[in-house]
């Protein structure tokens, strides 16, 4: 019999549209992290350890001729072949049973020995495209070995100026950069710890990123940290501007903790944030517990804010005697009502 | 040769009049005298030592306030307790107490009018032998010949200036002149012979005070004289001439004109790697008063810092001066029991004079016992020079609210630059 190219064309496609006839089957670890993908179109699979197998598996727990997929009437049918391990499936609808004469669904997992195996359909719907976020440019940027480098000779400098402003004694040169280098290195094994943490989980590592981003956060805490002293110096003890320093180094912390994320992981936005703040909250929380468990529950020394800073950084006006005198005379009676209490 | 024996014979006999007259005296006078103990009730055993001596015939007892302190504050911890010199023993009560001049008055049940120690009518003249009575360090009742120098010139509160040994334990016991009268009450020694007296004139206020009206209170009566004393204090020192003074090269300094507000001075200008060259005067009061050994309020002490940059930058400077001002601490022993944590208030500053631009902290805590005193600490840093700063600071403890930001107030308007 003779087709017309016409009815050809029709004939493969509907072949074609048989959902069922190409399939997908990914390898992926325990974690379901896809390891080999294989895309097949023959109708019978045969899955095992020996290399006559459609899908060799190197796991010693499976057998040389594990299990076959057959495509039957339009669906795929698993066969078992009396495995010593026995194969498994598990999928959202069902518990975990047996595999022998399943019809596979899409997005079942076969467990095979200590090796897992999950099933689509081309038909598979997948996950709206994910556009660059805005701070992609900004990323680039700074993993740009010129503004890395930048970077992170702004944080030696600032570094340097720390140290050289804290020693009461004189300094030279070479006794500034022992304790640079070991800061600016100390400070580099966060980004480098986030990018060892996502190469072993098997993302981009990504370092000249992550090293871009981190040194450039961590000089705008810098940069946060003088402005923090500044207000602290201008204000009185009343005032609210301490506070709003607390604020914003640990909102910098937090869009930190976020890049570091966004850089060298791939998951949901609201996972990010959830992990960026738990180490924020982390980091801040716990230098707070520690503080609060270290202090002395009766501390018979004054504290109080001693920040100085030179006359060309006072902003605000001075108050007079009078009212310095009222404001420290509001404090007897605070504390009378403290001894009060017992 | 005749009369270089007879020389010899007056000069021994001399002496040994003197030890006749000694042994004399405390043959006389030992009935009267008490070893004075605090018995832990809980342990049974003793906490604390000293001496007294009864006053009256109905048995009132003089000793020192820190003998028996511990009772004072905790009367159901402890309880006083007399050794006479037969050995016998009994309980005391606390009737009275002056905390200002360590002494207090307890009582001893009587069943008969007993012998006592008269206390003298007029002060001792210098040089006078006098012959101070005590139990040190729970050896014995001794007593020690010894010289009346005058009253100590650098206190506050009377003390008389004894030159003779006086021992812990010895507190509380009295001294009297030849005629066995109680010219002074043993309260400290600052080693080397140098021991110093109550003068009797404050216990014979304290036992007519008594006399007159027995306290109701003895933890209200302490407020009182606390209170009393610190009015006369400050009032003393804030109507006694604040002279001005130079300190460093641009600073001007108060100096309080008192005799018992002493000043010592330091600098490191022989310090030739120094970055910072730096000025310091120092004046405090040269007494305290005894609350208990955790407790001394009653002090005073100012201090006064001028900062000159050497070779460094405006910026280093700052930062070294930071670290000056940031561990200011109290100028008194206290605990939690007595006192609270310290509230403190800072701001930037500038006296009405405009001579000086300072950021200024101010910090108290009050007494939990003896309500309305307080302690105070006053910091205050120079922030208008660049290379320059000036530091002024004082803390005094046990002062009411009006008397310590009167005093604050005049010392915020007396330090300012040349």
């Amino acid at each position: 019999m003779e087709l017309t190219t016409e009815e050809l064309r029709t004939q493969q496609g509907s072949i074609e549209k048989t959902p069922a006839d190409e399939i997908i089957i990914e390898e992926i670890s325990r974690n379901h992290k896809l390891l080999h993908r294989h895309k097949l179109s023959q109708a019978q699979i045969h899955i095992g350890r020996d290399y006559h197998n459609d899908i060799i598996l190197a796991d010693p727990h499976i057998c040389p001729s594990h299990l076959s997929l057959e495509y039957i009437d339009g669906n795929w049918v698993i066969a078992d072949n009396q495995t010593v391990n026995g194969s498994f499936i598990e999928n959202i609808k069902e518990k975990k049973h047996p595999a022998n004469n399943h019809v596979v669904c899409d997005g079942d997992v076969i467990t095979l020995g200590k090796s897992q195996l999950r099933i689509f359909f081309t038909n598979h719907p997948v996950a709206p495209t994910v556009a660059f976020s805005p701070f992609e440019s900004f990323i680039n940027l700074m993993r740009h070995p010129i503004a890395l480098l930048l970077s992170i000779a702004i944080f030696s400098l600032i570094a340097a100026g720390v140290f050289y402003l804290n020693t009461p004694k004189e300094v030279n040169f070479s006794q500034l950069l022992v304790p640079t280098i070991t800061m600016a290195v100390g400070f580099a094994l966060w980004p480098a710890g986030v990018a060892l943490v996502s190469h072993l989980s098997k993302h981009d590592a990504r370092v000249m990123a992550q090293l871009g981003i981190s040194f450039a956060f961590f000089n705008l805490m810098w940069l946060g940290d003088f402005l923090g002293e500044i207000a602290a110096f201008n204000s009185a003890s009343d005032a609210i501007m301490p506070i709003v320093a607390i604020l914003i180094s640990a909102a910098l912390a937090y869009s930190l903790f976020w890049l570091n994320g966004y850089i060298g992981f791939h998951m949901s936005a609201k996972r990010r944030n959830i992990v960026a703040a738990s180490i924020t909250i982390l980091l801040f929380g716990g230098s707070y517990l520690v503080q609060y468990s270290n202090k002395a529950e009766f501390n018979a020394r004054p504290e109080y804010d001693a920040t100085l800073m030179m006359p060309s950084f006072l902003l605000a006006p001075s108050s007079t005697t009078d009212k310095f005198i009222a404001d420290s005379g509001k404090l007897f009676d605070k504390t009378s009502k403290k001894a009060k209490q017992k | 040769m005749k009369a270089f024996f007879t020389l010899v014979f007056i000069l021994l006999s001399s002496h040994s009049y003197a030890l006749e007259e000694a042994e004399q005296l405390f043959n006389q006078l030992k009935p009267s005298l008490y070893q004075i103990k605090l018995i832990d009730k809980a342990s049974g055993e003793k906490s604390s030592i000293g001496s007294g001596f009864q006053i009256s015939s109905d048995g009132i007892i003089a000793t020192n306030y820190h003998v028996i302190s511990s009772y004072a504050l905790h009367p159901n911890k402890y309880r006083i307790e007399y050794f006479d010199y037969q050995g016998n023993k009994g309980n005391l009560s606390l009737q009275s107490v002056d905390v200002i001049n360590d002494l207090a008055l307890v009582r001893r049940d009587v069943e008969h009018e007993m012998q006592f120690f008269e206390l003298s009518q007029n002060t001792p003249h210098k040089g006078e032998q006098l012959f101070s009575l005590g139990n040190p360090h729970d050896l014995g009742m001794i007593v020690v010949p010894g010289t009346y120098n005058g009253l100590k010139k650098e206190s506050f509160n009377e003390r008389i200036h004894f030159t003779g040994s006086i021992n812990s334990g010895m507190s509380g016991g009295p001294v009297v002149n030849k005629s066995a009268q109680v010219v002074g009450v043993n309260v400290a020694t600052s080693g080397n012979s140098i021991g110093f007296l109550v003068p009797h004139d404050k216990l014979v206020n304290l036992f007519e005070a008594y006399l007159n009206t027995a306290p109701q209170s003895i933890s209200e009566q302490m407020t009182e004289q606390l209170i009393t004393s610190q009015n006369k204090l400050i009032s003393t020192i804030l109507d006694s001439p604040w002279q001005a003074k130079k300190l460093g090269e641009k600073a001007i300094i108060p100096i309080i004109d008192v005799p018992f507000v002493r000043c010592w001075g330091d600098s490191n200008a022989d310090k030739a790697d120094a970055l910072i060259l730096t000025a310091v005067a120092n004046c405090s009061l040269d007494e305290n008063t005894y609350i208990s050994s955790q407790f001394f309020t009653g002090t005073m002490e100012i201090e006064f810092r001028t900062m000159q940059a050497k070779d460094i930058g405006a910026s280093k400077f700052y930062r070294l001066y930071q670290q000056q001002i940031s561990h200011a601490g109290a100028g008194n022993r206290a605990n939690k029991e007595n006192i609270t944590q310290y509230q403190c208030h800072h701001d930037l500053v500038m006296p009405d004079n405009q001579a000086i631009n300072n950021k200024t902290i101010f910090c108290t805590r009050a007494y939990k016992k003896f309500p309305d005193l307080f302690d105070i600490l006053y910091l205050s840093a120079s922030i208008d020079k660049e290379n320059q700063a000036l530091v002024s600071h004082f803390t005094i403890a046990g002062i009411n609210k009006p008397n310590a930001l009167a005093f604050t107030r005049q010392f915020m308007e007396a330090v300012l630059w040349n």
